[in-house]
């Protein structure tokens, strides 16, 4: 900890799911051969004109209304102006007068449970522009993303820490993701963040030189990168030292940010209107179908979750795992055991997903399936041990859970009467033990219970078994 | 009215434009441009101009495209309509500490 108050700022920037890209109808795709998803629109070719596509305005104010923002009625796009070899047609399409969204805000939960709302200055949309590979002596362009949509998130300069920084870009990635807005990949560039880092001595000063850090590829990279530019700047000051408003990037090998450049002038992107697209103007119809299409949201599915007898920690863990929060939602107006279910999905399902690097959609397994087996498990039918012999089939073929458990051999004892049966035997065969229990000796509670399934061959429902050899022990 | 833009200006627009220029050029230009942005300034007079006609000169607003993909260029022709092309790349000189967009 320093001595200072730090002030940071977060810039967003998400690429939204759209089949096309915002001005062009090619397609917005990912990982695909180098310049074969283009057209002559993305390429910037004279004589071109942008169409701009209608689901990126519904995403967009999808987005605004999930992040609390007043939504611009009536919007323009504009020209940033610069040269650069990612940008052919020498501007950037992007809203400068108009942003879609504006004053909103995300709510984050720090450890110690209080709440912070981080302020959010405005939104707007963009277009992406062409990704660059420097090389020694060249630099390679692949248009595949430009003109890919964004949208642009700035915050107001009110994080005080790299925690707050990680805990926004954490909240902002599930509500994104879960509101279908973007995939939000930080590790394929679908979500990109900027942080502006200042520190001052009180907080009547005027806030201080300011530092970018660009090209964070992480959200832990976030996180360190604030903590380590606060540090830097503070050791600079208390030296007595000065520096001028740079650019930084963090860089992972390190683990510490490194200078790119110092802003010497501000930008000079000399903005003006796009003549080239009309006004957009959203009317009320266009605002409620795009809100519409929002999907529960995080928050609402924890708390539903928790309402159904979920434990709070595996409720976070659902919602972690979007694939498996929705499939748990299609079970919410079912009567089955909510806890049974949660802990199979997040136990033995979850494990068996990581192993074979699949999601769940990926498998199998349907909701009739699924609340078959939680039944079955309920009711002592099949134990835990029994799941994890059945699970490869469960998750890999369309067997009713009955036929697997048939076909596994698997058909465990919950007659009472039969159970019933074998214990009084046994107790009869082991007056030790009974003589043991009776003197308050636990342990031979265990050595019985062996002893049954032992005589069922593992088949006898063991808590059933356990609760019928109590009662025995006990008449 | 000053008759010519001043030095500072025309360079700075200069090196917006990534152009190089001789010492004859700036005094040129620094005349040029000067004339150039008073015939602008005309529009100024114009009664009842509104800003907005700069953005969109029509009254048929929101047109919007379906979402929907239409055909793609053969990335063979997309490189090779570049003036060099490094595999399915284009190739540029390299271009590092500039400002990037998004």
């Amino acid at each position: 900890m320093t001595n200072y108050i730090p002030t940071v700022g977060v810039e967003v920037h998400v690429e939204l799911k759209t089949k096309t890209k915002i001005f062009s109808d090619a397609r917005n795709g990912y990982g695909q051969m180098a310049n074969s998803l283009t057209n002559v629109v993305d390429l910037g070719y004279p004589g071109t004109l942008p169409t701009l596509n209608e689901e990126v305005i519904m995403l967009a104010i999808r987005a605004a209304t999930i992040l609390n923002c007043n939504i611009q009625r009536v919007m323009h796009f504009d020209r940033k102006n610069y040269f650069y070899p990612d940008i052919p047609k020498n501007f950037q399409i992007t809203q400068n007068d108009t942003p879609i969204g504006y004053d909103g805000y995300v709510e984050i939960t720090k450890e110690n449970g209080e709440t912070k709302k981080i302020f959010i200055e405005e939104m707007h949309i963009e277009e992406d522009t062409c990704k660059s590979a420097h090389r020694k002596d060249k630099t390679l362009l692949d248009f595949n993303r430009a003109g890919v949509p964004l949208i642009e998130i700035v915050t107001k300069p009110c994080m005080t820490s790299g925690e707050e920084v990680k805990l926004y870009l954490e909240k902002l990635r599930e509500l994104l993701s879960f509101g279908d807005i973007s995939d939000c990949k930080i590790e394929e560039g679908s979500m990109r963040a900027d942080v502006n880092v200042s520190i001052r001595k009180n907080e009547r000063d005027p806030l201080g030189v300011k530092a970018e850090i660009k090209n964070i590829g992480s959200i832990s990279n976030a996180k360190l990168g604030v903590e380590k530019e606060i540090e830097r700047q503070a050791k600079l000051y208390d030296n007595g030292e000065t520096f001028k408003p740079q650019t930084r990037r963090f860089d992972d090998k390190i683990g510490d940010t490194v200078l790119m450049r110092i802003k010497e002038t501000g930008n000079d992107y000399r903005y003006f209107p796009e003549p080239d697209i009309p006004f957009v103007i959203l009317t009320d119809e266009m605002i409620e179908e795009a809100k519409k299409g929002i999907p529960m949201l995080p928050d609402e599915r924890r708390r539903i979750y928790v309402e159904k007898g979920v434990l709070e920690a595996n409720a976070n863990k659902l919602v972690q795992n979007r694939t498996i929060s929705d499939f748990f939602n299609t079970l919410l107006e079912e009567k089955t055991d909510f806890k049974i279910a949660s802990n199979m999905l997040l136990g033995d399902i979850s494990a068996y997903l990581n192993r074979e690097e699949k999601e769940l959609n990926e498998t199998t397994l349907t909701k009739e399936r699924f609340l078959e087996l939680v039944k079955f498990y309920q009711e002592g039918t099949i134990t835990s041990k029994n799941l994890k012999e059945m699970l490869d089939m469960i998750l890999e073929s369309d067997k009713t859970i009955a036929d697997i458990m048939k076909e596994q051999g698997i058909e465990n004892i919950t007659d009472d009467s039969e159970i019933r049966n074998v214990i009084k035997d046994i107790i009869q065969k082991n007056p030790e033990s009974v003589s043991d229990f009776k003197n308050g000796h636990d342990r031979a509670i265990k050595f019985l219970m062996g002893q049954v399934m032992k005589e069922t061959k593992g088949k006898a429902n063991p808590r059933l078994a356990n609760d019928i050899l109590l009662e025995e022990l006990k008449s | 009215m000053e008759e010519k833009l001043s030095r500072e200006e025309l360079l700075h627009v200069a090196d917006l434009a990534r152009i190089k220029l001789t010492e004859e050029e700036i005094e040129k230009y620094q005349v040029q441009l000067k004339k150039l942005l008073e015939d602008v300034e005309k529009i100024n007079e114009v009664k009842g101009y509104d800003d907005e006609i700069l953005i969109a000169c029509w009254d048929d607003n929101t047109k919007l495209r379906k979402d929907e993909e239409g055909v793609m260029l053969d990335p063979k022709q997309v490189i090779e309509n570049a003036p060099h092309h490094a595999g399915n790349y284009i190739e540029v000189p390299v271009v590092i500490g500039e400002s990037e967009g998004a």
